[in-house]
């Protein structure tokens, strides 16, 4: 043991002390005070022993293995993730960052800690409902979304039935956390393209009639986030199963079409990405037909002087010119 | 649905042609502001004084020496293409770098569909938005040069450059993962948005100044109908090295995303091993091997990129793999270990740091060091010609100390500024340059006086012995 300076606790210890120290603080007897000091000490000795300090190196990897294998077989990472909100500030930023490298490591083409979590699945699911939680949602954030990245991962939280709580953290008051539970929202939606592609297809309908509710919500930053996205998602090719059926829906093409009149111009401006895939498609259903030819003269009168400031837009006045021509033409389908 | 401002006054639908006529009248046409009878001006030498607008004396003197385009400070060259130049500008509203290539109409028309692939290419990156796709920023039209402004987003060099620089012409396998994976990324975007690209090779890969890759040059990549049910295409016009079989053997209709793969394929295969899976001593030559689809992987590539490369290489494009395939392949998720050193993206005239060449134009003007030491107020076109031939470097040092209210440096003559010849002839300066030490040129150039700084990039062109 050197003479001066702290000794080197081994990340056995330091995993142990933590544990027992998160245990305490849970169960919020009198020592309480003093778990929290020793939760904020261990977590910042664990953080040094991944990510060094300015005075030391990172760990050797076989350091970091076997703090890796402790957090495993202790389940300390849920135990830190349930009692995240007893933490405090710089702990659970600690957390946030000890979680996210250790998820990071690879062994060859291995991830032990994806493995780990996909085992562990509460992982998860509780940091999703994190979002519930003011003060932890922002942490959970960072970590869902560094989880979001794996496609084992992703698949786990997009089939579960948390994932459908998405649609109300979205649009919870706090603005900072709607838009950070937005941007994972967005992240599982998009980041792998297979797997979110057969997720809409198998989920439509829950899906969608979920998105319907963003769409029509009150608050104008969900609504024009969620239009902007569902037109990201409906034009990726990817998702092409899912935008035919999207398109095929009158309902769908009737709230595009009030979108289009919304007070936002923002908010007309996405639903004219949305309106004109229903307008190009080739193989019109009848309802859809229908609408459109009911609303032909009111619809090329619209869209001629629908953002007409837009001049510098080439491509969006392309767009519009084939959508008003389009409309021109439209010819009602011969009686059968 | 009906509209409530409909009584207003309905304005009659446009029919294609008039919106887009409309458009046309509202690009943008940035350049100088320059009299007619400036234009043509090149060859006479007829001494020059015009009647000008005190307000235009002002402009013009403004911007005597930081020539701009637009908003955009011109910098210096950064590469040539078949196409025209490229040169690094810095936005002056938002002090970004960008780059922006320079289109002339004349040397287009030269080229086979020149103009198509580039109003293709703009087409299709306006509407894109990537990390590791190059972003369009803005274009210029300037009708009366006939030259057309591509501002992009600013990148030190391409894979191309830097395989070359080496002498083994490869990456170390982390690095090349690095890149491969970013181009995984990219495509995938382009894919998504139904783009082909058609034109996957490392020539076509930038990389910013933080390392981003970027897919370039979409002069020939195809965008498929947003109903088409699968990704069959007709035509294909890339690279030959990089072709797939499908395309060697002239199939009349082949599977677009599947040719990128391939691309990929060959130039994971080329950053990797510093060779090509296919060669031949001319086109027919190549397309037969390619053909044929046999090939080998060096000994020293082992698996999982040795696997990784057969699947990408596929003969049949329907067993080749996919991008989900790649995504999940093991050595797509291994980042191979930092064990070699890093292939730097090649040093531009000297400077390892790239720093940015807009900055000694910007000094050069706010900066000069004595206005009043030399120069008359006006000289004529021929005098500038005289400077601009003539062999005396010192001469270029007089050109830059111009009188502040000097309004003749705007006139239209590009090929008549000596800046514009130093351009033509990085070698000139890396002549110059190698004659110093060259331990540390940044510190160097800021060292240096602004006025002397900018004459070494005012040497008429002289070829290397």
């Amino acid at each position: 043991m050197p003479l001066f300076g702290k000794s080197q606790k081994s990340p056995a210890e330091v995993v142990k002390a933590l544990k027992e120290a998160v245990s305490a603080l849970e169960r919020g007897d009198k020592k309480a005070e003093k778990a929290q000091e020793d939760v904020s000490k261990n977590l910042v000795l664990m953080k040094n022993m991944l990510y060094g300090t300015s005075d030391a190196e990172p760990q050797t990897d076989i350091m970091v293995a076997q703090l890796a294998q402790e957090l495993y077989n202790s389940n300390l990472l849920l135990l830190l993730i349930q009692n995240l909100n007893r933490i405090d500030f710089e702990g659970k930023k600690d957390v946030a960052q000890v979680f996210n490298n250790i998820l990071r490591r690879q062994i060859g083409t291995r991830s032990p800690t994806v493995e780990y979590i996909c085992t562990k699945p509460d992982i998860l699911f509780t940091l999703m409902r994190g979002y519930e939680q003011q003060e932890i949602a922002l942490n959970c954030g960072t970590m869902l979304r560094e989880c979001a990245r794996y496609e084992a991962l992703a698949k786990i939280m997009l089939y579960s039935d948390d994932f459908f709580n998405f649609f109300r953290y979205v649009e919870v008051s706090t603005f900072d956390i709607a838009s950070d539970a937005f941007s994972t929202f967005k992240e599982l939606l998009t980041r792998h393209k297979m797997l979110c592609a057969e997720f809409l297809e198998l989920n439509y309908d829950k899906v969608f009639s979920h998105y319907q509710r963003l769409l029509n919500s009150e608050n104008y930053v969900t609504r024009r986030q969620s239009l902007k996205l569902l037109g990201e998602l409906l034009l990726d090719r990817h998702n092409f199963t899912v935008m035919t059926r999207y398109i095929s829906n009158p309902d769908n093409l009737k709230l595009m079409m009030n979108m289009l009149k919304e007070k936002s111009r923002n908010i007309q401006f996405e639903a004219f990405h949305v309106f004109k895939v229903f307008v190009a498609n080739p193989n019109k259903p009848k309802p859809i037909l229908e609408i459109l030819l009911r609303n032909q003269d009111k619809l090329v009168e619209f869209l001629t002087r629908f953002h007409t400031d837009r001049s510098e837009d080439e491509q969006f006045n392309d767009e519009k010119a084939y959508l008003i021509k389009q409309i021109k033409e439209l010819k009602p389908l011969p009686d059968h | 649905m009906g509209s409530e401002r409909a009584e207003e006054h309905i304005v009659l639908a446009y029919s294609d042609e008039e919106v887009l006529d409309d458009e046309e009248g509202g690009s943008r046409i940035f350049d100088d502001l320059e009299p007619a009878s400036w234009i043509n001006d090149e060859d006479t030498d007829v001494p020059i004084f015009h009647r000008v607008d005190s307000d235009q004396i002002i402009y013009e003197a403004k911007k005597k020496r930081c020539k701009m385009i637009g908003k955009y400070v011109m910098g210096d060259l950064l590469g040539e293409g078949s196409y025209g130049k490229v040169k690094e500008v810095l936005d002056s509203e938002t002090l970004c770098r960008r780059a922006v290539k320079i289109l002339k109409k004349r040397k287009l028309r030269r080229i086979p569909n020149g103009e198509q692939n580039v109003q293709r290419e703009i087409t299709l990156l306006k509407k894109l938005r990537h990390r590791n796709v190059i972003g369009l920023l803005d274009v210029l039209v300037n009708d009366e040069k006939e030259k057309m402004y591509l501002v992009m987003e600013f990148c030190v060099g391409g894979l191309q450059d830097m395989l070359e620089s080496t002498p083994q012409k490869r990456f170390p396998l982390w690095q090349a993962h690095g890149y491969f994976c970013q181009l995984m990324d990219g495509l995938q975007y382009l894919h998504s948005q139904r783009i082909i690209h058609k034109d996957i090779k490392p020539g076509n890969l930038l990389l910013t100044l933080s390392g981003i890759l970027k897919i370039s040059d979409l002069g020939v990549a195809e965008a498929l109908d947003f109903f088409a049910e699968d990704d069959t295409c007709f035509t294909g016009q890339g690279s030959p090295a990089f072709q797939p079989p499908e395309i060697a053997n002239g199939h009349e209709k082949f599977l677009g995303f599947k040719v990128d793969i391939w691309s990929s394929g060959v130039t994971l295969y080329n950053i990797t091993t510093g060779l090509y899976p296919f060669e031949g001593d001319n086109i027919f030559r190549l397309f037969e091997n390619i053909a044929k689809g046999e090939y080998t992987i060096p000994d020293e590539i082992e698996n999982p990129l040795r696997d990784l490369l057969h699947g990408m290489l596929q003969k049949d494009a329907v067993k080749r793999f996919t991008l989900q395939q790649i995504r999940q392949h093991p050595w797509f998720w291994r980042k191979p270990p930092q064990t070699l050193e890093q292939v730097p993206v090649p040093p531009l005239r000297g400077d390892e740091l790239h720093n940015m060449t807009v900055l000694p134009y910007l000094m050069d003007y706010h900066y000069v060091e004595d206005p009043t030491s030399v120069q008359p107020q006006y000289y004529t076109e021929h005098e500038r010609n005289a400077w601009a031939e003539g062999q005396n470097p010192e001469r270029y040092g007089f050109e830059w100390q111009e009188p502040v209210n000097n309004i003749r440096s705007k006139e239209g003559s590009p090929k008549k500024y000596p800046d514009e010849m130093g351009y033509g002839s990085p070698d000139t300066h890396q002549t110059e340059e190698s004659g110093e030490s060259t331990s540390d040129s940044s510190k160097r150039k800021s060292k240096r006086k602004t006025t002397s700084c900018i004459s070494v990039k005012k040497f008429p062109p002289c070829k290397q012995s």
